[in-house]
């Protein structure tokens, strides 16, 4: 499924990266961001070791920051679709401001379609704390001028999706 | 929408370029995007969930209210456009407001928002990049997914260069780029965002999305208060069904698998000051909701495939095919939403081919909807008469059509083909040649006897009555007898009745139902008179109308509908009767037996290409039988033309009300009939020959047209 979900992933744009350790994850990062600022969103303390990695971007920095660094609840293989539980605002917007999104997908949380997701999705919507989900596939795209496929609108021109195998 | 109009869309190159392309590509994107997808499971379930929360749309209304705001949100029920243009207006007064931040929603079209808005001096950005372009062209939108698909980049750079005061050149990335980085400051210092909705869950209060640009989600992040402006219609029971319906969207919409946002908003998030109101807008729905007739049309979901298939749409483009909501539900729905002032024009744009019916996410009967409107709307002078008295009485009708015969004759050019048709008919007929009325009608050769059949009469063979249809009986006699002769040849016994009269189809496409129901009665007692075994046409449009309108016109009359059933049961297409002498060898008693054709080596065999009418593969879903009547029993190879089953732009008395635009139809379906290389074309409908042969008779061609019945009669007869 792994498989499937990066093909699908990649055929819409997204880049797709394997690592079987945290350290290799980061190490990728650091290659990515050097020392920039990175604005964080949604990231359990699970990932401190990557998070922790870079200086943090103070939400007022957001419009500015080129990288967004994030984590997905599951992965959907048909159509190599993340969701994200994106509850803070402030966190967000990050994800929706910085040209380039980076997100953390465990290979385990990986499901076959749209409709194996509404479980995931039936338990955050019918809890009683308000929500704010989403599926997102593939960089910010339009064809609205003559139709042909623009990538990086007003969100991410770049999604670089890390899958952790095994985890 | 005046002749003036549509003459300017049809000149305008761009446009017809654009709108060709997608044509083209748009059925090869969604064919890949449904790649193992059971569409027609996925729509009968949407059409089914959907036919359900109007039968309870009250009641869901209540519910979905009630946990919208258990989780914190502002639900507005807004009656009227006004209603809901001056809510909007309060909530952003409460809050000081004065600058709006949008992402797309159809529905601030239908009730203008951003021009109510305006006047009371609140700024209106529309950040989705299409609505941005069409906002600053101080247009309306083409198209209900890409809303300024009729715009090119080098307009979009004017303007985009007049917006920004940089000057843009007319190069796509950059364009893009430069929307991006004007409209960023608008996401930040836009007060209160505004979107639309997709979909409502009664069960949960959620609301969901769907974009691609990703600006809906800086509309509902960045400011914050967030109004979501939905159409009541939007309310879905579950979760479950909200997927259903977000699944199709953009399959349907673009031919894209998934868009890439999709985001679920229950409730406003981020604590204390941040608000989410949702207006949900009436505008006529609750009341639609209730129509027996008509409510189907609020089952839509607005994927626009219904515009991206219709080949008028390809021609006129959406500022002529609809009012604000474009395409085939964009007709249907404008009366009901904008008053039937605005729906009269449109209304009779549609030419009756029932695409859109097929690729309809909710499975609605788009067309079916368009023809039953008609009847409520305004009639020409003169069209009473012409259906009312002139059609409807047999003798004076079919006397008026041999004074014709008469009339044309100094219009006859070479050939005898009319290049200007006289008398009622427009002179207009968009560089076409016409055939001339025939001297003599098939019913008057019937009578003679010249026509007689070939073969003896056995009482043993089953009895056909033969519909011929107005255009066959009197312009195309040879088809009728071609159709006669073949049935005969295959062992039936046929006969023609000469009280039959026209099928009404004329008289309901235009609006006049009970003109159209009197002749529905009257040709159903004159076939069900003599108890054939069954009633064959060769005439798709006839077939419709005899095996299905005319159930549906007599829905309300228990006595009639009764027999129309029966007479329904026993209606077949030229085709499907001779299919039914297929493979079991067996012509009949007293005929001349099988294997003639099959004798022909397969080099031998001519290759020619179908065309499939419009009212016989969507109207009767016959389309293997034609194909293999031709092989087996004409002995020919078939190949197949791009866009076989497009229609040709006949559509009856379309091709006169509009040549213009059906000039344009017809020279697609001669393009591809070129391109398939062939010297002959296969028909199944007269009035698609006539549209076709005199098409590409003008251009000099000398591919033939020819009904399938003559086919199968030149072999049969050998
Ligand atoms: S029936 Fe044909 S012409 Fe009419 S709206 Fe549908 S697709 Fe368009
Ligand atoms: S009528 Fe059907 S095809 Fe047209 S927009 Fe609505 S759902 Fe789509």
């Amino acid at each position: 499924m792994v498989y499937q979900f990066a093909e699908a992933a990649e055929a819409v744009g997204s880049t797709v990266k394997r690592f079987s350790a945290m350290a290799e994850a980061l190490r990728y990062l650091r290659d990515l961001i050097k020392e920039e600022k990175v604005a964080v969103s949604e990231l359990p303390d699970e990932y401190a070791a990557l998070r922790d990695a870079f200086p943090p971007a103070d939400p007022c920095e957001y419009p500015q920051v080129r990288f967004c660094l994030s984590s997905a609840q599951a992965g959907i293989a048909r159509t190599g679709t993340l969701l994200l539980d994106l509850g803070d605002p402030t966190g967000r917007s990050a994800t929706a401001l910085a040209p380039i999104h980076l997100v953390l997908l465990k290979e385990s949380t990986i499901l076959p379609d749209l409709r194996s997701a509404a479980p995931l999705l039936g338990a955050a919507l019918d809890a009683g704390t308000n929500a704010y989900l989403s599926l997102t596939t593939g960089p910010s795209r339009t064809a609205d001028i003559e139709r042909v496929l623009t990538i990086g609108v007003h969100g991410p021109r770049e999604l670089h999706i890390l899958i952790l195998e095994g985890a | 929408m005046g002749k003036s109009e549509i003459r300017e869309k049809i000149n305008n190159s761009y446009l017809r370029r654009a709108l060709k392309n997608f044509a083209a590509a748009y059925p090869v994107a969604r064919a890949k995007a449904l790649e193992g997808i059971d569409f027609e499971g996925l729509r009968s379930r949407i059409s089914e969930s959907k036919r359900g929360v109007l039968r309870r749309l009250p009641e869901l209304v209540a519910e979905f209210t009630r946990n919208a705001e258990k989780a914190g949100a502002t639900v507005h029920f807004c009656r009227t456009r006004d209603d809901a243009n001056r809510t909007i207006h309060r909530i952003m007064q409460e809050q000081g407001a004065t600058f709006l931040v949008k992402s797309k929603a159809m529905t601030s079209e239908e009730i203008e928002l951003n021009h109510y808005l305006e006047k009371q001096g609140v700024r209106c950005l529309e950040t989705d990049l299409g609505e941005w372009i069409i906002q600053l062209a101080g247009e309306r939108p083409s198209h209900m997914v890409l809303p300024a698909i009729h715009k090119n980049k080098e307009e979009v750079a004017e303007l985009f260069s007049k917006a920004t005061g940089k000057e843009l050149p007319a190069d796509i990335p950059t364009l893009v780029k430069a929307a991006r980085e004007a409209l960023r400051s608008g996401f930040l210092t836009g007060q209160v965002g505004l979107s639309g909705g997709n979909v409502a869950i009664a069960g949960n209060g959620a609301i969901g999305i769907m974009t691609n640009e990703g600006n809906a989600r800086l509309v509902t992040t960045i400011p914050r208060t967030h109004i979501a402006l939905i159409g009541v219609e939007k309310i879905v029971p579950d979760l479950a069904a909200a997927l259903d319906v977000m699944e199709i969207l953009p399959k349907n919409a673009t031919g894209q698998k998934i868009t890439s946002y999709a985001s679920f908003i229950k409730g406003p998030t981020g604590g204390e000051g941040r608000a989410l109101h949702i207006v949900l807008l009436d505008n006529g729905r609750m009341e639609l909701a209730l129509d027996p007739l008509f409510s189907e049309a609020l089952t839509c979901v607005r994927c626009g495939a219904c515009a991206n298939v219709c080949p008028i749409y390809e021609i006129v483009g959406g500022h002529v095919f609809g009012h604000i909501y474009v395409g085939g539900i964009g007709l249907v729905i404008t009366p009901f939403l904008h008053g039937f002032d605005k729906a009269e024009d449109i209304l009779k744009l549609c030419i009756g081919c029932r695409k859109c019916n097929e690729v309809c996410a909710s499975k609605i009967n788009i067309e079916g909807l368009i023809v039953d409107l008609r009847d409520r709307i305004r009639k020409p002078t003169g069209q009473k008469f012409l259906f009312g008295t002139f059609m409807k009485n047999r003798k004076l009708f079919h006397g008026a059509l041999r004074a014709a015969y008469l009339a044309q004759k100094p219009f006859q050019g070479e050939g005898g083909r009319i290049r200007h048709l006289p008398l009622v008919l427009n002179s207009d007929v968009g560089g076409k040649s016409l055939p001339p009325i025939a001297e003599k009608p098939y019913r008057d050769l019937v009578k003679e006897g010249s026509s007689r059949s070939p073969l003896p009469d056995p009482r043993s063979r089953e009895k056909v009555l033969f519909f011929t249809g107005c255009l066959a009986d009197f312009v195309f006699p040879e088809i009728c007898r071609d159709a006669q002769e073949s049935l005969e040849l295959l062992g039936y016994q046929v006969s023609f009745p000469q009280n039959q009269l026209c099928c009404g189809i004329p008289a309901r496409y235009s609006g006049e139902m009970e003109v159209a129901r009197d002749m529905a009665r009257l040709n159903i007692d004159v076939l069900l008179a003599e108890g054939a075994d069954y009633i064959v046409t060769i005439c798709p449009t006839c077939t419709v109308s005899l095996k299905h309108d005319f159930l549906k016109l007599l829905e309300g009359e228990p006595v009639y509908h009764a027999k129309a059933v029966k007479l329904a049961e026993k209606v077949f297409n030229y085709s499907e009767l001779a299919a039914k002498r297929l493979g079991t060898g067996d012509r009949g008693p007293g005929t001349r037996g099988s294997g003639m054709v099959n004798g022909t080596p397969h080099a031998a065999r001519e290759t020619i290409t179908y065309h499939d009418a419009c009212h016989l593969r969507r109207g009767c879903g016959v389309y293997e039988e034609p194909r293999r009547v031709l092989r087996e029993l004409a002995g020919v190879e078939i190949r197949e033309m791009t866009d076989c089953d497009k229609c040709c732009g006949f559509g009856g008395s379309y091709s006169f009300k509009f040549p213009e635009i059906s000039a344009e139809v017809l020279k697609n379906k001669k393009e591809n009939i070129k391109e398939s290389g062939v010297t002959t074309v296969a028909v199944d409908c007269p009035g698609c020959k006539m549209q076709i042969e005199g098409g590409l008779e003008t251009d000099g061609s000398s591919i033939r047209v020819e009904h399938s019945a003559t086919l199968v009669a030149r072999r049969l007869r050998r």
